[in-house]
């Protein structure tokens, strides 16, 4: 498929957006908007220079059940918050893979990792686009995601490459920005509140049904919270999706 | 990148898999500088500092991909440096 410059603005403001984050030191969360917090359990423990970049609207591994020896891919990793949670579950055997197109994010990630030696050796960080995963198919557990998949111009890609990286019953679970309906056209054409989350996002009816022209079953969307704030007229959620690849 | 990462990695173009690597530098099972290479479409992919950099070819930066080549020429095989996708030395 040939790519409209337009998505090629769009994969760029979202990357210097991103980037301008990860040499920052504060956390953004998606555009300051849906700020959700990080949803950590008590005695957790997470990298501060993780969660101090964190820019998520929930908290996917709520939605799982991760065991020791899982493999599990993170789409847009950012500072790695939700791999360095996800590693200290899997062990020794699990592998637990951030993909992230921001290279600052993923040094920064990568630091991280490295700052806590041998704890994090399962994790690893890879350059990389969530429209064109760099894994084998069939190859992992879950697919996670914090906030990310609003930011991407093709969403079914996206869905499409989580579907074929997973193994049969593999989870695909996600949190992200949903609307109720259609939002204004003058709103998606304004690449910064595109990477404030909302211009890209998906209407709950419309994300179901692109999971499942990808190949999911049991595709379920619950709302963490609702929001009604600032210049746009219309609500958005923060919201968990869930879906099952079985084939 | 760590060695048994190999395994699931595949290329971000054609979703070939497994992809071959060629190690400059490694400490341990742990890659710092090399290559990954897709066999099929002859696409490589730098690993700096232990990340491979699996971006597609319009996201890539053909300066730093060429400077990439141009130092680790004599440790790939011609077929990445003279022939490799998307970018190669003349």
């Amino acid at each position: 498929m040939t790519e409209s410059s337009e998505e090629l603005d769009i994969r760029r403001a979202v990357r210097d957006r991103y980037s301008k984050l990860a040499t920052s030191n504060g956390s953004d969360c998606c555009g300051g908007v849906s700020c959700e917090s990080p949803l950590v359990k008590i005695g957790e423990q997470i990298p501060v220079e993780a969660s101090s970049v964190y820019a998520g609207c929930g908290s996917p591994l709520q939605l799982i059940n991760l065991k020791e020896g899982d493999s599990v891919v993170d789409l847009g990793s950012g500072g790695g918050i939700d791999i360095f949670r996800a590693s200290q579950i899997i062990g020794e055997k699990g592998k637990a893979i951030g993909i992230d197109a921001t290279p600052e994010m993923i040094w920064r990630a990568r630091h991280t990792a490295e700052k806590y030696g041998d704890k994090y050796r399962n994790t690893e960080f890879r350059l990389g686009e969530i429209e064109h995963l760099p894994l084998a198919s069939n190859s992992v557990d879950y697919v996670i995601s914090n906030c990310v998949i609003n930011l991407s111009p093709d969403k079914l890609a996206v869905f499409r490459e989580s579907f074929r990286v997973l193994k049969n019953n593999g989870i695909f679970a996600v949190a992200d920005i949903t609307l109720p309906k259609e939002i204004p056209d003058i709103s998606r054409k304004d690449l910064d509140s595109w990477s404030a989350c909302i211009a890209g996002a998906l209407t709950d009816v419309e994300y179901v049904r692109l999971l499942q022209v990808a190949g999911f079953k049991e595709v379920s969307i619950d709302h963490v919270s609702t929001t009604n704030i600032g210049e746009y007229s219309f609500p958005y959620f923060s919201s968990h999706i869930k879906a099952i690849k079985k084939i | 990148m760590r060695r048994k990462l190999l395994d699931i990695l595949a290329c971000p173009i054609d979703k070939h898999y497994p992809l071959e690597l060629f190690e400059v530098k490694s400490e341990g099972d742990l890659i710092v500088d090399g290559a990954l290479v897709c066999t099929q479409c002859n696409r490589y992919y730098p690993i700096i500092e232990e990340i491979p950099v699996m971006l597609p070819d319009e996201l890539r930066n053909k300066n730093e991909d060429l400077d990439f080549l141009t130092k680790y020429g004599d440790k790939l095989p011609e077929k990445i440096v003279k022939q490799g996708k998307p970018f190669h030395l003349d």
